[in-house]
């Protein structure tokens, strides 16, 4: 620690500290433009300029130097403030100052600073710039008019983004802000860039003109998408969310967000909602009022309780703990029936029946954190960055400014292969568990096991069949890339092990999961800082509704075998809370069968879906801008969803539906969801003694406890079929779920369903980028656009399962690998 | 005791010489001072108002009774979609023409604002323009 003064304040700071640390940490705030915590020193704009005793005759720059011992800093005389001045006359010189129209008014840090400074007049005079303002872009208006060059936009695409979509470029007067040949923006659309403007030349398309940032009631909440639990301030006006505001000190990410967090959102204005129930009368789904249809979905419950069986229920990871809870109470409680999924377990089964196998608890033994604080990352198929962005913008500070080696083990090449370093082994499709377990026998083999690892002796009996060589075979990767990776594991201090799940993953199932955790326990890489086995849920309450058990506990029917079931007849009342199987569910044929056959579909939704289309009555809920209560993410984090807008037209919350059932059916009936939170904690054992106020802004790391066992896990590479091209499914960055098809960004950037294929097969196939294909299996066939790109391999097909129209679930089948026929 | 009263006499015997306060209204028209606080006109320059929708007039209001919805136009300029000004809650104080950056509000020296509903005192941008 370092002793320092500032302002005549004493402060202790870390010998890394800067200047400018010490004195925020004294409470002393000193003007900057150009420099950001994320971000590394940079010292461009001068604002920041003190004056050091030990250093007289000049001014130094506080945001670039580092502290010493005794050090006497002044932060603001006379010279001082004329400098800064100085700097904020220079800006002005060639800044249009036009915040009338300028959208970054009132959040403008050029703006405040020269109002703090008084900059009335100007000594200089000079021409303004006459850049040409890029209104191409739909997401990202780019004026580099406004631009005051303080390289923010261009370091936090690099350092944290890792995409590096700007530069400045040109020198001197020239010098400005540019993409790759001064052409369009193409990048991944984040808006890290527009966040951290501290002018108005980088703002949000979707959200210019919308509303002045003055204007805006702002709240913080957590985003509703995927499973990182990101939270983020929702801009609020006339009961509208307009925007998300950045607040650089929320949550781990410091207020990263990824293209859906911060330009989705719009889904929660859409004029898509649902804004009254339907029931279908005479073939046609027709509005009418609450009290008739909760009457007759009362009516029909009532019927399905004398015999449970013929009851299912399905619910979506989207909905609040205190929602899921309740859904719980009211289907396996109040009506009796254990046919309760959420998202398909086969989806989430890795949590359900893979870490409670191997752990003996549902929830990863590790934390979002644990990625920087490692020294190896074993990242299980590069879509990890697709399906959790930010959890991706932690990968890549840990690799870049921790020196975390990255390991990835994928069916294809991405961008996360791209970091430095970065070493991607691409295996065959679906051969995922065959290189885990000849990753645990070279482990074995070569006695780097822990041998107090329980259940060691029965894994080695399992592995004993296992071959290097085999696997090698089989998997597609050499047998000596397979024991140096198993090595360097075993050897690494600290290792994790990433594995995303998610409907777009029917591979990343239980035994994949026990398969990751074997490799933790084997070398006793879990239970400490930087270690363990991530499984990073799909949706943002994945978690959630793992802890809370929606899932069939005894002899109850899960995802799957419900949709069968409906189409035995064995379940004849179906009620679907948010999800949205027709399009996210395998074989789209076989559940648009299955929900026409069901008597009795009773749909809780947003937006009239694929599946609320197919039902006799539609319940209009609302989104997690419209309620409260709490959300449980990927690092077992529980934070406080905070309610924003009034509800959309006469939707009501889930946890207002699932209420008046349960009182109708002979339930208790809650008053307010937070009375369910305190039910929680009474009978959760990890949310034990938790209420929702003792959340606060931060939220609480929920504890585990891992009782860890190897559980042998057996693995069959899928046979290929000759001349099929392999298909795998998964995540597009820029959509989440079939949600994010109602925001705005995603379908400007991303709007229809696509197949990536590799350029050696687009050429055998004679295809090419734009091309309208069709993808055909023996499930079914698909028309969707062709996407030609170099990181698959030959022989494989990748698609995005977000998409309605030309949904891939027409030709999956459950399966980590459909074999699928491509052609024009 | 006889002279107060004589005092009054004298001040209303006096004003029978001086011309009279009133103003045969509406046959005879006031003179309007020019810092008279009127109805409101938006300025027009270049055949457009000239208002950038900036929201400075709604933020500095304090009857609350502008309402300004934001556009953007062919050469992706920020216009008024949307001018409306309440007269009924207007306080006519002039903070919005003091406010205003681009000079695109003035207050002009109609007075004569009475009207048969409510509706009809929501002046619209239509309403509010100035007419040439």
């Amino acid at each position: 620690m370092v002793n320092l003064t500032v302002d005549n304040k004493q402060v202790t700071v870390p010998k890394d500290a800067t200047i400018y640390d010490a004195a925020k940490s004294a409470g002393i705030k000193i003007p900057i433009l150009c420099h950001d915590k994320k971000l590394h020193p940079f010292g461009g704009c001068r604002m920041c300029l003190v004056e050091v005793e030990q250093m007289k005759g000049r001014l130094i720059p506080a945001c670039t130097t580092p502290v010493t011992e005794g050090m006497i800093v002044r932060t603001s005389n006379d010279e001082i403030v004329k400098a800064r001045k100085l700097v904020l006359e220079l800006l002005l010189l060639k800044h249009p100052i036009d915040c009338p129209v300028c959208d970054a008014a009132g959040d403008c840090d050029l703006q405040n600073l020269t109002y703090e400074y008084k900059v009335n007049c100007n000594q200089f005079v000079d021409e303004k710039f006459n850049h040409e303002i890029d209104y191409v872009n739909p997401i990202i208006e780019r004026d580099m008019n406004r631009c005051i060059l303080c390289g923010k936009c261009a370091r936090i695409c690099d350092e944290i983004v890792s995409y590096g979509a700007y530069s400045v470029i040109n020198r001197g007067l020239e010098a400005k802000i540019g993409t790759e040949f001064d052409g369009p923006l193409n990048c991944e659309f984040c808006g890290s860039c527009v966040s951290v403007c501290p002018v108005g030349a980088l703002i949000s398309r979707p959200f210019k003109f919308q509303a002045r940032w003055w204007a805006l009631s702002k709240t913080k909440t957590v985003c509703s998408y995927c499973g990182t639990g990101c939270q983020l301030t929702l801009g609020c006006k006339d009961n509208k969310v307009l925007t998300t505001v950045y607040d650089e000190d929320q949550g781990f990410h410091n207020g990263q967000l990824c293209h859906r967090g911060r330009f989705a959102y719009q889904f929660v204005n859409s004029d898509k909602r649902l804004t009254t129930p339907l029931i279908r009368k005479n073939g046609k789904l027709v509005e009418s009022s609450w009290d008739e249809a909760l009457a007759l979905v009362t009516e029909r419950l009532t019927q399905a309780k004398a015999a449970p069986a013929s009851l299912a229920a399905l619910s979506t990871a989207h909905l609040t703990n205190e929602e899921l809870f309740l859904f719980e109470k009211l289907f396996r409680g109040t009506l009796g029936t254990d046919n309760i999924d959420h998202s398909a377990g086969f989806a989430h089964a890795a949590l359900t029946e893979g870490l409670k196998a191997s752990f003996g608890t549902v929830a990863s033994p590790s934390e979002i954190l644990d990625i920087q604080k490692s020294n190896l990352l074993l990242v299980i198929k590069t879509d990890a960055y697709e399906t959790h962005p930010v959890i991706g913008f932690e990968i890549n500070l840990g690799v870049k400014r921790k020196g975390v080696d990255l390991r990835i083990v994928s069916d294809k090449r991405g961008k996360l292969g791209k970091l430095p370093g970065a070493q991607t082994t691409v295996h065959t499709p679906g051969s995922e568990l065959l290189l885990l377990n000849a990753l645990a026998k070279v482990i074995i083999d070569a006695g780097l096991a822990d041998a107090a690892a329980p259940g060691l002796s029965e894994l080695k009996a399992a592995l004993a069949e296992v071959s290097l060589e085999k696997a090698a075979a089989a998997t597609g990767v050499s047998a000596d890339e397979i024991a140096k990776l198993a090595k360097d594991y075993a050897a690494a201090e600290k290792a994790l092990i990433l594995l995303p799940i998610g409907l777009g993953y029917p591979g990343h199932n239980a035994a994949l999961a026990e398969a990751c955790a074997n490799l933790a326990i084997l070398t006793g890489k879990y239970g400490k800082e930087g270690t363990g086995l991530l499984v990073m849920g799909e949706k943002n309450n994945s978690q959630g509704a793992a802890d809370l058990g929606i899932h069939p506990k005894a002899s109850g029917l899960n995802g799957s075998a419900i949709i069968d079931a409906c189409i035995s007849g064995q379940v004849k009342t179906l009620f679907v809370a948010g999800e949205n199987p027709v399009v996210s569910y395998p074989n789209r044929a076989k559940v648009e069968k299955a929900l026409e056959a069901v008597d009795f579909l009773v749909v809780a939704d947003l937006f009239l879906t694929e599946t609320a289309q197919l039902a006799d009555v539609v319940l209009p809920a609302v989104s997690f801008a419209e309620k409260s209560g709490t959300f449980t993410s990927v690092g077992r984090k529980l934070q406080q969803v905070k309610q924003a807008v009034k509800p959309v037209g006469l939707a009501k919350s889930d946890f207002e539906i699932l209420n008046t059932l349960n009182a109708a059916l002979g339930g208790q009936k809650y008053l307010n969801q937070s009375e369910l939170f305190a039910e929680i904690a009474a009978n959760v054992p990890a949310y034990a003694g938790l209420s929702q106020a003792a959340l606060g802004d931060e939220g609480k790391l929920l504890p585990v406890a891992p009782s860890a066992k190897l559980v042998p896990v057996a693995a069959q590479a899928a046979a290929p079929v000759a001349g099929k091209l392999a298909l795998v499914t998964g995540s597009a960055l820029y959509h989440s779920g079939t949600m994010s098809r109602f925001g705005e960004g995603p379908m400007l950037v991303c709007p229809n369903a696509y197949a990536e294929l590799s350029a050696a097969d687009a050429k055998v196939l004679k295809i090419e980028d734009g091309d309208a294909i069709t993808v055909k299996s023996d499930t079914g066939s698909v028309s969707v656009t062709a996407k030609v790109g170099y990181r698959l391999p030959q022989g494989v097909v990748f698609a995005p399962y977000h998409f309605g129209e030309g949904s891939i679930n027409a030709v999956t089948d459950g399966k980590a690998v459909t074999w699928v026929t491509v052609g024009k | 005791m006889i002279m107060p009263l004589l005092k009054g006499l004298q001040i209303t015997f006096s004003h029978m010489f001086k011309k009279p306060v009133t103003l045969q209204y509406p046959t005879e028209r006031p003179a309007i001072k020019p810092n008279f606080r009127g109805l409101h006109v938006l300025n027009v320059s270049h055949d457009r108002a000239k208002c950038v929708a900036c929201y400075l007039c709604p933020t500095v209001c304090p009857a609350k009774c502008i309402t300004v919805e934001a556009g953007e136009d062919a050469k992706h300029d920020k216009f008024a979609a949307k001018y409306e000004i309440d007269m009924l809650r207007c306080i006519f104080c002039g903070y919005c023409v003091e406010a205003c950056p681009v000079d695109a509000i003035r207050m002009s020296e109609t007075f004569e604002l009475a009207n048969y509903t409510r509706a009809d005192f929501t002046f619209t941008k239509e309403r509010l323009l100035e007419k040439k």
